[in-house]
């Protein structure tokens, strides 16, 4: 060998090393001194805008670049509504039409290429106002305007007449820089709440004009961290060295000792959050990467556990218990997800829904009556769920204070002999019986739970070729079909954006039909009407009364095969200080993480 | 002087046309791993032929059995997570396999024979330039990405994986039924079909690639194990089987159920593929050499 032919060799072994690294040590920001959290989430947002906030994913990242006027506590049970760029809880007029809300002085926005020199400037509430109008505007596709349609006074005559931006809406208003005035068309108890929802993110309008499409992937906000990257597999959030300084205190946030004990949260009272530079999201859909990539120590930091793993994780399924030689290592929470997993009939296929036949619409009613009994809820908790999911009857979750744990449990009891009964006196057979198309967003899991609906209903002589399986490659995909109702049944969760049934019962709201909520396209006047009614109430008696009423026109009606809430086992390593609940509570805890000494490098 | 027929083998008589085969055929009958693997390969094709006329694997999809059931009497491989017998899965898979690999290593086959021939014989020529690039850059995608390119793009087709595969996997036949043919083109038959006035196109279908069957028969088992590993694989990766089930669905299943210490999914997914792709490699050996016109003449 020559001495040159050493020289290369020498060279070549050296890239080779170099390679072999981790790419760069001075580039990796853990190692730069930086504190890094790597989260975990299950599926990735498709968008960043807020007008596009509809899954928790999204949710999750737009409450952590964007600031919504009001927020949750981070650690109060049941939840409650706290400020968040609002300075107090809205002034309200006495007949609970008028709202006028403060918001902060001296908040800006990131600094970003779309403002004159790159220097944020300071939010103001004409940015909430046109954050709001944007939903209404034609030339944006809103998934969050029926939050607020039919409600604000002027804001839907607003989008009638042509959306234009500088005219004044009568019922949203920036009074002053820093005075914002909602008027309603008439009581809405939950508005605060929808101000907690990322769809109501405050936004720079300069930002939108700017990015023109980009806005969906290059978010301009307010909030505590700034998104640094975005794709299908990871999110970067990075520290907004802007964010406005409020220590924590943990009482107020609240904190009680004997239930958040052991999770090291004393150690963020008094300081300023956000506490860790760097936050990296990963998106990992399949379940055994995801609990790969957390149990190896030196990944992900967050899980939610997937049901394969309980009896490796659990020593006790009531209630959860972590076995032993975990304890060390993780911690755990297991929360009754306030959420309805329920399966419905797209209304708007006259194979199983609305027909113009009287005839045909009472035949229909009997086969979707039929497959809702033919579901067996046991059996999907049991295999799916690790039979420590909650099944109730109805959309009216155990999470809320409407539910009624003594409403009849029926529709959520299989009964396979009344299924055929229903079928045969309809003049149902498998030769007659409807193809029936089965959205399911593209993973194992999908297709099993579709498999396992396919085989409930062959049980009841529904041909399994008659039972058609459309995958689409991400949750996206199917949630923009749902959304322009191109699927005759529709398989989803819904989480609920706040503690009040209302969030559910507005899935069936007619108005609410496609490309609003109510994917089911639901229309019942007398439901409408019992909503439209309790949509102005108070909490009470009266209006659980009517919310109860409703729910059992749903179950009457077999409009769904409803429901279940998952009992979600959530798990992080132990240097990572955080109450992790993404219930309602959404992505607002993230600013709140911190880490132990001992891997804050 | 008349044209040899199409089975000719060209320079040979008749007789010596039909002793060649016959010396692969005895050939191949005394190699011992070679018969291994045809008798393997026909008790799955059997096993495909019964799930065709329904005699059995009609279970697949029933959701009866408990969740995951230890091997017995009732559930030969035990049951998965939802209750569903993976001894019917399995067979039930046997025919999903036989049919890609059917599909995909006909079609495929037929097309680099003609796309093959017909470069060779114009060879030099547009025709040939035309071929040559297209299988140039077909074969310089990476077949994964181009599946996936190919699903997104027919929208969810269910066939999108075999129009794949029988679009890329075609190029290797060209390209030895190509070489083949620049070689025939200059035989004595072809010369003198041309003298004759025979139209070329029925000198190319009728006398030319009827002598590259040799190459078209190891090239299809080749071609039918190829398609039956990368159906496994797609599907795998939820590319391949929209509906239904198969072996790359299975493992795909067991990924989360290794997890909970359940791997009869896992494990006999594996076993079947590998007996079928190991008996028709044995196979498709076997016959390359008893078609070896070197090692049979």
């Amino acid at each position: 060998m020559t001495a040159m032919n050493r020289l290369f060799l020498l060279a070549g072994l050296a890239l080779l090393i170099a390679g072999c690294g981790n790419g760069g040590g001075s580039r990796d920001p853990a190692a730069a001194g930086q504190k890094v959290y790597r989260h975990s989430m299950d599926q990735a947002p498709v968008s960043i805008d807020p007008l596009q906030g509809a899954t928790v994913y999204s949710n999750f990242v737009i409450l952590n670049v964007y600031d919504t006027l009001y927020s949750y506590r981070y650690l109060a049970r049941p939840y409650e509504l706290t400020t968040n760029l609002a300075t107090s809880m809205p002034q309200v007029s006495e007949d609970g039409l008028t709202y006028t809300i403060s918001i902060r002085p001296g908040v800006h926005f990131v600094d970003d290429e779309a403002f004159p020199d790159g220097a944020g400037r300071e939010v103001t509430a004409d940015d909430f106002v046109y954050s709001m109008k944007r939903h209404f505007d034609p030339n944006f596709i809103s998934q969050g305007a029926w939050v607020w349609q039919g409600r604000i006074r002027g804001l839907d005559e607003w989008k009638e007449a042509g959306s234009n931006y500088a005219v004044e809406i009568p019922g949203l208003k920036a009074i002053d820089p820093h005075t914002i005035q909602i008027v309603l068309n008439k009581p809405f108890p939950q508005l605060v709440h929808t101000l907690t929802m990322g769809f109501s993110a405050v936004v720079p309008r300069e930002a939108v004009e700017h990015y023109g499409k980009e806005f969906s992937i290059r978010p301009v906000g307010s909030g505590p961290f700034r998104l640094e990257r975005f794709d299908t597999a990871r999110a970067v959030l990075v520290k907004n060295p802007r964010y406005r300084g409020e220590p924590v205190d943990l009482a107020a946030l609240g904190y009680d000792a004997s239930l958040h004990d052991g999770l090291g949260l004393e150690a963020i009272e008094g300081r300023t959050p956000p506490f860790v530079d760097r936050v990296d999201i990963n998106f990992v859909t399949e379940d055994a990467a995801r609990w790969n990539s957390f149990s190896k120590g030196n990944e992900i930091q967050f899980a939610k556990i997937p049901t394969e793993q309980f009896d490796a994780v659990l020593s006790s399924k009531t209630p959860p218990t972590m076995r032993p030689e975990l304890v060390d290592r993780y911690n755990m929470l297991d929360l009754v997800a306030p959420e309805v997993i329920f399966n419905t009939f797209n209304m708007d296929f006259e194979e199983f829904g609305y027909s113009d036949d009287p005839e045909r619409e009472a035949r229909n009613h009997a086969l979707r009556c039929a497959m809702v009994k033919a579901f067996d809820w046991e059996q999907r908790s049991e295999r799916f769920y690790n039979g420590i999911a909650k099944i109730f009857p109805g959309i009216i979750p155990p999470a809320v204070p409407e539910y009624d744990p003594d409403m009849s449990r029926e529709s959520v009891t299989r009964d396979l002999e009344a299924a055929r009964k229903l079928l045969a006196d309809a003049g149902w057979t498998p030769e007659n019986l409807p193809e029936l198309t089965y959205g399911v967003a593209a993973s194992v899991k999908q297709r099993q739970l579709f498999e396992q609906f396919r085989g409930f209903m062959t049980e009841i002589g529904y041909p399994a070729e008659k039972i058609i399986l459309k995958q689409y490659a991400t949750f996206g995909d199917i949630s923009k079909a749902w959304k322009l109702s191109q699927l005759p049944f529709i398989t989803k969760s819904w989480g609920l954006d706040y503690p009040d049934a209302e969030n559910v019962l507005q899935l069936y709201y007619g108005p609410n039909g496609s490309p609003g909520s109510n994917d089911a396209n639901f229309a019942n006047a007398e439901y409408d009407r019992l909503y439209e009614q309790s949509a102005v109430m108070q909490p009470g008696l009266e209006r659980t009364t009517i919310y109860r009423k409703m729910n059992q026109i749903l179950v009457d009606s077999c409009v769904s095969m409803m429901g279940l809430s998952r009992t979600n086992l959530l798990m992080w390593h132990d240097d990572v200080i955080a109450y992790p609940d993404r219930n309602i509570v959404g992505g607002f805890w993230l600013k709140y993480v911190d880490l132990r000494e001992q891997s804050g490098s | 002087m008349s044209a040899p027929s199409a089975t000719a083998v060209p320079g040979d008589t008749g007789r010596s046309r039909g002793s060649l085969w016959s010396k692969a055929v005895y050939k191949l009958s005394r190699d011992r791993f070679g018969m291994t693997g045809l008798a393997i390969v026909l008790v799955y094709l059997v096993a495909a032929l019964g799930v065709w006329f329904g005699l059995w694997g009609q279970g697949w999809s029933d959701v009866t059995g408990p969740m995951w059931a230890a091997p017995s009497g009732e559930y030969w491989f035990g049951t998965n997570v939802i209750g569903q017998d993976i001894f019917e899965r399995a067979v039930y898979s046997t025919k999903v396999a036989f049919e890609v690999g059917l599909v995909v290593a006909v079609l495929s086959t037929l097309l680099g024979a003609v796309l093959g021939a017909l470069a060779g014989y114009f060879n030099g020529t547009w025709i040939d330039e035309l071929v040559l690039w297209l299988k140039g850059v077909l074969d310089s995608i990476p077949f994964y990405l181009f599946v996936a390119a190919l699903a997104f793009a027919l929208k969810g087709y269910a066939y999108s994986m075999h129009v794949a595969m029988i679009a890329t996997f075609w190029t290797t036949t060209g390209r030895l039924v190509r070489g083949e043919v620049i070689k025939l083109r200059g035989f004595e038959f072809v010369e003198a079909a041309r003298a004759l006035g025979v139209p070329e196109f029925k000198i190319i279908f009728r006398h030319i690639i009827p002598n590259t069957f040799h190459i078209l028969l190891v090239q299809a088992t080749i071609v039918f194990v190829a398609a039956i590993k990368s159906e496994v694989i797609l599907s795998f990766l939820g590319l391949g089987v929209k509906d239904g089930v198969s072996w790359g669905l299975m493992i795909a299943e067991s990924t989360q159920e290794v997890l909970a210490g359940q791997f009869n999914n896992f494990i006999w997914a594996s076993v079947f593929l590998f007996g079928l792709v190991m008996a028709f490699n044995l196979f498709s050996d076997a016959l390359q050499d008893a078609l070896d016109p070197r090692s049979v003449a």
